[in-house]
């Protein structure tokens, strides 16, 4: 195991009178994948867009490398460019091409020279083997190719954690492939990820940890194993069954 | 000089080869305070849409939501006032007011270009905060989620593609203010319209001088809005892209644009824009 990178304590959202998480508690631990599966509607978006605050948390602490980023001191954008997101509609800036959407964190966020971020953007996007598109616009490219290079423009800022927000729901069955392969190497390679999925293949056997959710409150958390092969929580087992079966 | 012509359009151009000169000049005005004026209006229109969608949240920071919402009322006051009252009777207000209350005499040009810069940047203004409303969301999620801040992404992501968005109604206002800048004659600017005026006075011939006027107005719009079209199909880009790769059998797909042509050929030309891209 790892140091601890990020700490959720108490974290609680409500829209309204409407709370979305209660009282959610988990840490990362470098090197972790941590899927977080559960029903839509359950707060598993929620909770991943709060760790990189684009919701802002009702209350709780969210707690990186010993700081708690929620008290202020912490400049929002410096600590979003160590903790990447990847959506599930992409993101991609539509006015640029795929080379200068994986760059313009690079130059602008972290100020490194054209040179060095051109490199480093090359570097990621044949990791992520989109290479040859270069030069393409984000209109221009299949949904997979773009989830593709999403996953590269967040790698370039060479993240500490990486957050996905089910990636390849937008996708169809070969992207969906295409996309979780990516995703696979990069967990062989030990980056850091806590994926909200409704793969459950992938999170069964690329995690190392499965968060079960439902109604804002984390259910069963586990290995995968425990989780998938002897769920303990009623509900767990309930929204488990029909992939069980198969 | 001539005989004076009997028949329509031998008094056309009887006038235009006499006056053309003097429309071409009123002319040359109007086009220069529509131009001048868009441009100022649409600077001010950007930075009233900009502030405008600046995003506040008032249990973060009372001091900037307090002052955020002194900087809106002014600037609403301003599109709302300019918006909704004439531009001829803003004119003489501004000109002849200005000159009898405050015994300010202005150059009747900066009257001119401030009354139509600041009616467009009204105008401008809710056009560019639609525009910056039209970028959908997730871009900005994706600029924030790799550290950008406000301000990049604005200048970086959201505004390119806001200013493309709104080029058909920039073009718009450009059109409007050519035909609106007559108005201006009240205070006795020598635009086309005022020309027109005097000439068509002179003569008694109002039918035959407005029809040059028109004819004159409506060459100016007509080639703005063309113009206008172009720098649009400019910024769109071209439609293919090449692969950066060496692999020929990646070009199988469609996507490369063919750039081998024999120069000789001048048909050869229209191929390339056709093939590929998706």
């Amino acid at each position: 195991m790892g140091e601890t990178i990020l700490q959720i304590k108490h974290l609680s959202k409500s829209f309204g009178s409407h709370a979305v998480l209660k009282d959610i508690d988990f840490s990362v631990n470098k090197g972790d994948v941590t899927c977080i599966i559960g029903a839509s509607g359950s707060g598993k978006s929620t909770l991943l867009r709060c760790i990189n605050l684009l919701e802002k948390p009702t209350s709780g602490e969210i707690v990186f490398h010993g700081d708690n980023i929620l008290a202020g001191k912490i400049d929002p954008a410096s600590y979003r460019s160590k903790v990447g997101m990847v959506f599930q509609s992409f993101n991609l800036f539509n006015n640029l091409t795929v080379l200068k959407n994986c760059m313009i964190g690079l130059t602008k966020v972290l100020k490194k020279s054209q040179a060095e971020a051109e490199q480093a953007a090359l570097f990621y996007l044949n990791k992520v083997e989109m290479g040859p598109f270069i030069n393409a616009k984000p209109k221009q490219l299949s949904g997979g190719q773009k989830q593709r290079v999403a996953i590269a423009r967040a790698l370039a800022l060479e993240p500490e954690v990486l957050l996905f927000d089910e990636p390849t729901s937008a996708l169809d069955p070969q992207m969906v492939g295409e996309v979780l392969t990516v995703m696979r190497n990069l967990a062989t390679e030990g980056l850091t990820m806590i994926v909200v999925t409704h793969e459950m293949a992938f999170a069964r056997d690329v995690s190392n940890r499965v968060v079960f959710m439902s109604d804002g409150v984390i259910c069963e958390e586990g290995s995968p194993e425990e989780l998938f092969n002897n769920p303990k929580n009623d509900r767990t087992v309930e929204f488990l069954s029909r992939f069980r079966q198969k | 000089m001539t005989t004076f012509p009997t028949d329509y359009l031998g008094r056309v151009f009887y006038l235009f080869e006499n006056f053309g000169e003097s429309f071409i000049r009123g002319a040359g005005v109007t086009l220069a305070i529509a131009v001048i004026s868009t441009i100022i209006g649409c600077i001010i229109g950007f930075a009233v849409g900009i502030v405008q969608t600046v995003p506040t949240d008032k249990s973060e920071n009372k001091i900037k939501w307090f002052f955020m919402c002194i900087v809106r009322f002014f600037l609403n006051a301003y599109v709302e006032l300019f918006r909704g009252t004439p531009m001829m009777a803003q004119a003489m207000f501004i000109y002849f007011g200005a000159a009898q209350v405050f015994n300010i005499h202005m150059n009747m040009w900066q009257v001119a270009i401030f009354i139509v810069s600041i009616n467009t940047g009204a105008y401008m203004a809710e056009t560019v905060r639609g525009g910056i409303l039209s970028i959908d969301l997730g871009q900005t999620e994706g600029a924030k989620a790799i550290g950008m801040t406000h301000v990049q992404l604005m200048l970086y992501v959201i505004l390119p593609q806001a200013f493309r968005n709104i080029i058909p109604q920039i073009g718009n206002n450009l059109i409007i203010n050519i035909k609106d800048t007559c108005v201006l004659s009240v205070i006795g600017v020598v635009e086309l319209f005022f020309t027109t005026k005097g000439i068509a006075g002179a003569y008694y011939t109002y039918f035959e001088s407005f029809t040059i006027a028109l004819i004159i107005y409506f060459i100016m719009t007509f080639t703005c809005s063309k113009i206008l079209r172009r720098i649009e199909d400019k910024l769109d880009g071209n439609d293919n892209y090449d692969l950066a790769t060496t692999d020929t059998l990646a070009h199988t797909s469609g996507l490369y644009k063919y750039r081998e042509k024999n120069p000789n050929t001048v048909g050869n030309l229209n191929l390339d824009t056709r093939d590929g891209g998706r």
